[in-house]
């Protein structure tokens, strides 16, 4: 496992858009109030806290899994080869409409060259 | 010499390469597929295809690695352009690393790679081990219970 430092993620919630709760017709996603007196972009107390760029992770950590590493999506084993150089800091992410079979050749190049799968076990069924 | 020098074929090509891998994970990476890249990192230093004078390590067909470096002189003779030399699996690891570095490095051949291209020969090496089986994982729960009854029918 790569070492690395902790990952905080100073929101763990997600940002809904302001009054998205009161009307069906609002959604979640995240607008911007820019009303001349929405309490929520003034600030109030109470209020809903607004997305801002103080919330981002740190560099170090940003896009990183709990393991430690990044995600690469790989679609056959010349792309899990790229990744020879980058098991540490990278994992392989099987795309979702690569066959089982590929997968499993996939999976043992991947292991021969310790790189880790995030998406090993699905689709490739096994003896029980 | 290079037909053309190696910061305009950089700055033509570095969008959009036959070798350049781009995802639109992590913060966007690239990855470059070229045998001339050490690090499969898709940058200046790296990238093979467009220095006048790189190097490349690949596993060899049967077992070691093979050694591929940029003739500088026969930019313009695509059959005799690469030089491979290759490293069997019998030679022992280091030697092998010590062979990499005393025909580059050594000899004035891209320094800066050196440590790049003894780390990718080990990691290459490494990589031709027989692979280890993954432990058993221990039952849990239900199928705990049925694997206890199986053995003591």
């Amino acid at each position: 496992m790569p070492a690395h430092i902790p990952i905080v993620k100073k929101h763990r919630k997600r940002f809904n858009r302001h009054q998205s709760d009161r009307f069906k017709c609002v959604d979640p996603s995240w607008r911007k109030p820019k009303g001349i007196d929405n309490r929520v972009r003034r600030r109030f107390k109470g209020q809903a806290a607004m997305p801002k760029i103080g919330y981002g992770s740190n560099k170090k950590t940003r896009h990183m899994m709990p393991s430690g590493h990044k995600a690469f999506l790989v679609n056959n084993v010349s792309d899990v080869d790229l990744l020879l150089m980058h098991n540490h800091t990278f994992a392989a992410e099987i795309s979702h409409a690569v066959s089982a079979r590929k997968r499993i050749d996939i999976l043992t190049r991947a292991k021969q060259l310790g790189v880790k799968v995030t998406n090993g076990k699905a689709k490739v069924k096994t003896e029980s | 010499m290079a037909t053309l020098s190696s910061d305009l074929i950089w700055e033509i090509t570095r969008g959009h390469s036959a070798t350049l891998v781009k995802r639109k994970e992590a913060g966007g990476v690239q990855f470059s597929r070229d045998k001339l890249n050490l690090r499969n990192k898709y940058s200046r230093k790296y990238e093979g295809l467009v220095a006048d004078k790189a190097i490349g390590v690949q596993p060899g067909d049967d077992g070691g690695v093979v050694l591929l470096t940029k003739k500088p002189k026969k930019a313009n003779q695509p059959s005799s352009h690469i030089q491979v030399s290759t490293f069997g699996s019998g030679r022992s690891t280091r030697k092998t690393y010590s062979a990499i570095v005393k025909s580059t490095a050594n000899r004035g051949y891209r320094p800066d790679l050196r440590k790049d291209a003894v780390a990718r020969a080990s990691a290459i090496r490494r990589s031709q081990k027989p692979v280890k089986d993954d432990k058993q994982t221990k039952l849990r729960g239900a199928k705990a219970r049925a694997e206890a009854q199986g053995l003591s029918s």
